[in-house]
């Protein structure tokens, strides 16, 4: 049966296509680096993934509309070599961590609980790729925060 | 509403007169008094009986525990001053979500309320060993901050949610 989209499940589609992004643009972050960073990538890739294909069954279960994924999309800045990629990685992983933070108030319990982990992980990941790529500070002060 | 409350009501006009007489001013009061309306006649002044003491906050801990991971790097930098350059930004990530906490909550100013000094003991000589610490810290940090967005109210869940990801992210940076 379909539903009307619920606050929830916009959030989570809207989540869902920063996961399509982040993970068509790892293909052009991986083929920029080398060895253990574009191990982290392979990993990072593979993360964002899971998280894409465990929104599509819960869109689907819930009644809602999974919006599909693009055949492309347009990096922010040419990605040209190792320098390029790592930006943009910690680029990704600052935005998806939004999109994650933005479904916090539109839940609670076990999804709330998702959402968190989604923020957490893609927060400490971007402070990686920071380090990888020279970046300093390595934090911020509010993960995930427009602005 | 507004009849049971007509000391109170006069009191936000006249608090708000000292500025301009604003249209939002008059709106958040009637939002306030349709809450009390919401809780029960009986509570609805309460609520906005203006105490003087400030009245404890759910979050009120994690604002202490945000000044007391500031002051323990600070003192550590201070300590340690090849680490100034990585836990100074820390420290100021940690005062600005104090700040925002106090914010939402209410609270007057840091250092204005009963909130315990945020001393930090002092830092072992060991710089291994301090950072060992400072990590202990982030991780308790980000646990506490992590249960609390998982209790916390729509409004105040984004900002707790990125308090517990910027502590986490802490305990990656110390690495």
């Amino acid at each position: 049966m379909r539903t009307a989209p619920t606050k929830t499940g916009e959030a989570l589609a809207a989540a869902l296509t920063a996961e399509y992004a982040a993970i068509w643009a790892y293909g052009p972050i991986g083929v920029r680096l080398a060895e253990a960073e574009r191990k982290s990538a392979v990993a990072a890739e593979a993360a964002h993934r899971g998280r894409r294909d465990a929104l599509m069954v819960q869109l689907s279960a819930g009644g809602g509309t999974v919006p599909p994924d693009r055949a492309g999309y347009t990096l922010p800045f040419p990605v040209t070599d190792r320098a390029s990629a790592l930006r943009l990685a910690v680029q990704v992983e600052e935005r998806t961590a939004a999109f994650w933070r933005a479904v916090l108030p539109t839940t609670t319990g076990a999804e709330r609980d998702q959402a968190l982990a989604a923020l957490v992980e893609y927060a400490v990941r971007a402070t990686r790729w920071r380090r990888s790529a020279g970046i300093t500070p390595l934090t911020v002060a509010f993960p995930g925060r427009p602005g | 509403m507004v009849l049971t409350c007509p000391v109170v009501m006069g009191r936000t006009i006249r608090r708000d007169r000292t500025s301009e007489f604003s249209r939002r001013a008059v709106l958040g009061a009637g939002a306030l008094l349709a809450l009390g309306g919401a809780a029960g006649p009986l509570t609805g002044c309460g609520l906005l009986d203006r105490d003087d003491t400030p009245k404890p906050d759910p979050l009120d801990p994690l604002r202490d525990e945000a000044l007391r991971l500031a002051a323990g790097l600070r003192a550590t930098a201070a300590a340690h001053p090849d680490l100034a350059g990585r836990l100074t930004p820390l420290a100021e990530s940690h005062e600005a979500h104090a700040a925002e906490l106090a914010r939402v909550t209410g609270a007057t100013s840091p250092s204005g309320t009963a909130a315990p000094p945020a001393t930090a003991g002092t830092p072992p000589t060991d710089q291994a060993a301090a950072l060992t610490a400072l990590r202990q810290a982030e991780r308790t940090g980000r646990d506490a901050a992590s249960t609390a967005c998982a209790a916390a109210p729509a409004d105040r869940v984004a900002l707790l949610g990125s308090i517990a990801a910027a502590r986490a992210s802490h305990l990656e940076a110390l690495k």
